[in-house]
């Protein structure tokens, strides 16, 4: 699973989710995408599941690209504890996804079995998301 | 590539509010700079340039009508589009001279199927050109047919029309044909990743740095 090997502070506030995407919004590497419609925290668990997901399906002969990367730790506090005595420690590692995000990518010679193992990955995301191509997008 | 003409207005009111009504309009807010004069601000017309853009592409070479006197020949250099609905928002206008020589970046199409087995990655979608302002390719084209596994195209493997200089770097890879990844490569691209998964979340921090 995807996580920073060192970071400067353990925990940090929780990331803005507001605004759009300033970049990252077309497909550059593969032929597909998926791109996020919605303000959302993808953590390091859910990108690891959609990457399976997409995998499994296509079984061989893809490439697959993860443009996002969970830098952001969130935390927690235990269950039952009473409000004060500091912050929680860190729980989740997330990315801070927002809406025109392409966050994965993906090559792969039959167009429907792209669409299909892009459609399961999606189902793995916390938020509405949409598949896009490296062709459309023109105005 | 051919001249396209529109008619094109000057603005005189600035800023995202004034921006929003020339959207709301139909109208396209862009600015026109170069050779050291000026910028004009000017609103085109959304639904015109978008087609013009569609059908000449990025690179078009616009005649701008700026109210009734003023004309100006002008390429683009910015387009500045929403993320999500994917309209217009903002264009950059660079001011040209017919004869002279601009540096653009021409987009790749790739053609043709490698050989199967193969997978195919495209690491460069666009090339720096240098080309006379009104002979700018519009595309360019490169022919992977056939080709096997383990063949890479550099950018200095494209044929460029004539009068079209390359800027690029010679060697960067444009194309690379690959044999296709089996199943367990696939797999295994998340076992590496999957290496410091199980670390302590940032154990190694230094929080008093």
């Amino acid at each position: 699973m995807l996580i920073p090997r060192k970071v400067r502070y353990r925990k940090s506030h929780a990331p803005k989710r507001s605004g759009m995407a300033k970049g990252g919004t077309r497909v550059n590497f593969g032929d597909y995408g998926i791109q996020a419609l919605e303000h959302a925290y993808v953590t390091n668990r859910q990108i690891e599941s959609a990457r399976i997901a997409m995998t499994r399906h296509v079984k061989r002969g893809g490439k697959i690209w993860i443009n996002i990367f969970p830098d952001r730790p969130l935390t927690k506090k235990p269950a039952e504890t009473r409000m004060g005595s500091g912050k929680g420690s860190p729980e989740y590692w997330v990315a801070n996804v927002k809406p025109g995000r392409v966050m994965f990518e993906m090559s792969f010679p039959n167009e429907k079995t792209a669409r299909e193992a892009m459609r399961r990955a999606i189902h793995k995301l916390p938020m509405k998301c949409r598949i896009v191509s490296r062709e459309g997008g023109e105005f | 590539m051919s001249e396209v003409r529109l008619n094109v207005e000057a603005r005189t009111e600035f800023g995202k509010g004034a921006a929003r009504r020339t959207r709301r309009a139909g109208k396209i807010p862009a600015v026109l700079y170069g050779h050291g004069s000026d910028p004009k601000h000017v609103s085109l017309p959304a639904v015109e340039f978008a087609r013009v853009i569609r059908e000449n592409g990025h690179n078009a070479v616009l005649e701008l009508r700026i109210g009734s006197t003023d004309r100006e020949l002008v390429l683009t250099k910015t387009i500045t589009t929403h993320p999500l609905k994917n309209y217009i928002e903002h264009v950059d206008l660079l001011s040209i001279k017919r004869g002279e020589k601009v540096n653009v970046d021409v987009p790749i199409v790739v053609s043709g199927d490698p050989e199967p087995g193969t997978l195919l990655t495209q690491d460069l979608n666009e090339l720096s050109v240098e080309a006379d302002a009104l002979k700018i390719p519009e595309q360019i084209e490169l022919s992977v047919d056939g080709a096997e596994a383990g063949t890479q195209y550099h950018a200095s493997d494209l044929s460029l029309p004539d009068g079209v200089e390359l800027v690029s770097d010679p060697e960067l890879l444009v194309v690379n044909i690959v044999v296709a990844p089996t199943a367990e490569d696939m797999e295994s691209e998340g076992d590496t990743d999957g290496a410091v998964a199980e670390e302590e979340p940032a154990a190694e921090s230094s929080e008093e740095s």
